[in-house]
């Protein structure tokens, strides 16, 4: 029996999109809580208006992050939801589980919290929605002892790192971003947990330029894999293509009426650089003259594929806009070998070369890619020790106006005003 | 035994991290990973992996409210159990994944998700308008200007047709970030609904020496628009803040660090669209999504100006992009000109950008062409 | 002569009840040992919660030190760690 009407939210009941509001009815059935998240909803959209307050210092003892502390405005009209933290809890690589697991986190949540979860959050944490303070050490306890897992972070520390699904499932993906992605989370086990930073620090891990955990848009640092080599060409497969005989971008255009694959306007006279051609009925790629954008190879995918050696692109600095714009993260490293046999040690290193400079020269609550802005790319080099090369930029300034250093300059800045004045009249 | 309130440090287990990837992969991903050779979408929603050693991979992607239960997350375990051996996956766009070895299975577990078709859509492979992924709005968030759940429900079920097909030039990615803060990335989105405010905080000064830290509210404004201030709150002069309303760009910075400058409001606050971002590299380089609809009013349940302004760029885009054209690398093609046109959307001074770095925004060439809103200098 | 990791926790200590603020960055902890390196810092401050000297306080997207009776929060009265 409802506890509350909520003829706005039951609007949200019709249409084809499964609907979040059947399902917490339903869910309210076993979790009476779940009647006061749709009675404080119903408010809000009666009032066009949120009903949640700051949260605070809620947390598990001797953790920075992984709990977002949430109150209700309204906790004697809805007491089910006056406390409504959030936890946030470390998800598996790629983000695959066995039912087993599955079920036993909802178990723990069905002991402790709403009954009311995100799968997954924007940063990829599995989000339990909703539960009071109290109940934090003992969901925390049993987590831990029970099922051998963890929180993820939040505040100023090391977000909970994310990755694509990588070679598990993706012919294209050029380094292992599921093991990368678990190493370090484990490597970096105390910065996810414990304030660490001037603000916030993300890493993404995709496995090829099509970036589909968008790295290159969210992530302080981002792993992008490429290769260094030649992209591989099957030239039957290429002609398969040609004669319609395998559907073009994977089948992805199936449902259009695109006409007949065309591989000169479709692959060749789309291809950024303009490096393909066709000789005869082979495909012909000047692989010097390739940036790897992916295009041809997500068209064609039975004939081409990245190259052998391959590894990944760094990129540092992106964020959302709070507050002087958006980033996207900025080339720094154009390749870098990327192997489980070091354990990852030059990512480490290059990491941790990141974070020694920003914890020391980054404002509070400046993202590291608001840093780089504010003292330069060139500086930022310099710190990373990486020579400035032409892929650092889209293009060279157009202003004149170089910052250059007293040592780079013949004679130095040191003069003799008066020697100057006896050769120039004042 | 368990959590002891009495003694909480004894026994204590920190840093154990996520459960290890390996513990979690079906059998045809773990016996088959690194060694696929292609794949092909043969069905909406449906994507085949063939291994070079021959083994086959069909996955069933469905389409999820994100805002689940722990009832669904159950279903969700039964069916991967009845058809998966105990195995499912999600996606980064909050879509499931069920994932089978041969064509025969496949079947079954497609002919099984179709009688639970209003729970389990199939769909969002290709060039479709896959799940839209989002933030919490009104069901969890404090600094919200608008729902999330609410309005991505009504604008999937308004799209939904392009859920479950692959008709369109290219892959739309929708997302919603319910206020400025963006935390979900919909700053690189093809379409992007995204929460904002437009008054300026209050500031409760009775409030404000209690809660919150005074210096931090003032650093908070990227603008210098707060600053220290004194006010009467009965007969005792406290410390407080002052806001410009001049000078507040409504970005609701200075509210996470302080809670006495609450800014929502149900007049002020609303949905502003922003298209033409995409994450890609492929063929253009990533691209920000650019504000083309300044201001929609919050009109729940179903917030239908949202939802027609957002078909009606899709319903466009469809008939007149090219093959593989994402909606940013086609209004570039046809310039912005030509899709505020096309799309019927009124231009107005708010498009134009006057924060930082806006310069680079502005037009420096005589190459435009002429639409309806160059009429009045071109009609006689 | 190098500081000794009690008289650096000292020192923190001494900083986060001295100081105007009552709520401090990490930042604001490096010049309690300017030889020592700020990720070795952030390990002290961050004991110094673990053994209850000292407390977080975050906003959700930013964390900050406190001694345990100097925090300001909408629920003061909420705080475990």
């Amino acid at each position: 029996m409802a506890k509350h009407a909520t003829p706005l939210l039951d609007e949200l009941e019709k249409g084809p999109w499964p609907s979040f509001v059947t399902d917490m009815k339903r869910q309210a059935e076993t979790h009476p809580e779940c009647w006061d998240i749709l009675g404080q909803l119903e408010l809000s959209y009666k009032d066009k208006i949120t009903h949640w307050k700051h949260g605070g210092i809620v947390g598990v003892f001797g953790y920075g992050g992984g709990i977002v502390g949430r109150y209700s405005d309204v906790p004697k009209k809805f007491p089910g939801v006056e406390h409504f933290h959030t936890v946030r809890i470390a998800q598996p690589s790629g983000l695959y589980y066995s039912t087993k697991n599955l079920r036993a986190l909802m178990d723990l949540w069905d002991k402790y919290g709403s009954g009311m979860t995100n799968m997954h959050g924007s940063t990829g944490d599995m989000i339990f929605l909703g539960t009071r303070t109290e109940n934090l050490e003992p969901l925390f306890w049993d987590l831990t002892h029970d099922l051998d897992q963890d929180l993820g972070g939040s505040g100023s520390n090391l977000r909970t790192p994310s990755c694509c699904l990588g070679e598990s499932r993706c012919e294209w993906s050029c380094y292992d971003t599921q093991d990368v992605c678990y190493h370090l989370t484990m490597h970096y086990q105390d910065e996810i947990h414990r304030p660490a930073f001037p603000y916030k620090f993300k890493f993404k891990f995709s496995g090829c330029p099509n970036d589909c955990v968008a790295a290159i848009a969210r992530s302080d640092f981002a792993l992008l894999g490429t290769w260094k080599d030649d992209i591989r060409i099957n030239q039957a497969a290429v002609k398969e293509y040609v004669a319609g005989n395998y559907p073009s971008n994977g089948g992805a255009h199936a449902g259009g009426d695109w006409g007949k694959f065309d591989i000169k306007k479709e692959v060749i006279n789309l291809c950024p650089t303009g490096c393909m051609w066709m000789e005869g009925d082979e495909l012909k790629i000047d692989n010097a003259e390739c940036n790897r954008c992916m295009h041809c190879i997500n068209v064609m995918p039975r004939a081409l594929k990245p190259g052998k050696e391959k590894g990944a692109t760094v990129c540092v600095g992106a964020k959302a806009p709070i507050l002087d714009g958006a980033q996207f993260a900025t080339m720094v490293i154009p390749f870098i070998e990327v192997s489980k046999e070091n354990e990852y040690e030059n990512l480490i290193d290059v990491i941790e070369q990141i974070w020694d400079w920003w914890m020391e020269v980054g404002k509070n609550r400046e993202r590291v890619g608001e840093t780089m802005q504010r003292v330069g790319l060139p500086t930022f080099l310099r710190v990373m020790e990486i020579d400035a090369m032409p892929q650092h930029v889209k293009e060279p300034r157009s202003n004149p106006y170089v910052f250059w250093k007293e040592e780079e300059v013949e004679g130095g800045w040191e003069r003799d005003v008066q020697a100057f004045r006896r050769k120039h009249a004042a | 035994m368990g959590y002891d309130p009495n003694n909480p440090m004894e026994g204590r287990i920190t840093d154990l991290g996520p459960r290890s990837y390996t513990e979690m992969l079906p059998p045809v991903i773990a016996a088959n990973k690194g060694k696929w050779d292609y794949h092909e979408i043969i069905a909406p929603g449906v994507l085949l992996h063939v291994s070079e050693s021959g083994a086959e991979c069909y996955t069933v992607r469905v389409g999820s409210p994100r805002l689940v239960s722990i009832a669904y997350v159950r279903d969700l375990c039964d069916i991967a159990d009845k058809h998966c051996e105990g195995y499912l996956r999600f996606t980064t766009r909050n879509n499931v994944e069920f994932m089978v070895d041969s064509k025969e299975k496949c079947d079954a577990l497609i002919a099984d998700l179709k009688t639970q078709s209003s729970k389990f859509p199939i769909g969002g492979t290709g060039a479709c308008v896959t799940n839209i992924v989002h933030t919490q709005g009104w069901v969890h968030c404090h600094t919200p200007a608008t729902d999330a759940s609410g309005p991505v429900k009504a604008v999937m079920d308004d799209l939904f047709e392009y859920f479950g097909s692959m008709t369109l030039p290219a892959q739309v990615r929708i997302a919603l970030a319910c206020c400025l803060n963006m935390c979900g990335a919909v700053h690189a989105s093809d379409i992007a609904i995204l929460g904002i405010h437009r008054k300026p905080p209050m500031v409760d000064h009775s409030r404000i020496t209690g809660v919150c830290e005074i210096p931090l509210a003032i650093s908070a404004c990227p603008l210098g628009a707060v600053k220290p201030a004194k006010a009467k709150v009965g007969d005792q002069e406290v410390k407080t803040v002052q806001v410009n309303a001049e000078r507040c760009m409504f970005c609701g910075n200075c509210y996470t660090m302080c809670p006495a400058m609450p800014l929502a409001d149900p007049d002020g606050d609303g949905i502003a669209i922003l298209v033409g971002g995409k994450v890609s590299n492929a063929k253009s380089a990533p691209k920000f999504s650019k504000l083309v609809v300044p201001f929609l009013p919050n009109t729940p349940p179903r917030w239908p100006e949202t939802v027609a302004v957002i078909r009606k760029i899709v319903e466009v885009y469809a008939k007149d992009a090219r093959k593989y054209e994402r909606i940013g690398e086609w209004a570039e093609r046809i310039g912005w000109e030509k899709f505020f046109e096309k799309c019927e959307i009124p231009f107005t001074d708010k498009s134009i950008d006057d924060y930082r770095l806006a310069y680079d925004t502005w037009r420096t060439t005589t190459q435009f062409k002429f639409t309806k809103a160059t009429e009045a200098y071109t009609s006689k | 002569m190098a500081m000794s990791i009690e008289e650096v926790e000292a020192a923190i200590i001494a900083k986060a009840t001295k100081s105007p603020k009552p709520q401090l960055y990490i930042k604001d902890f490096y010049e309690c040992d300017t030889e020592r390196k700020p990720r070795d810092i952030k390990k002290i401050a961050n004991a110094l919660v673990t053994k209850g000297k000292m407390m977080f306080w975050s906003s959700g997207s930013t964390t900050m030190y406190a001694l345990p009776e100097r925090i300001k929060n909408e629920e003061n009265a909420e705080g475990i760690n």
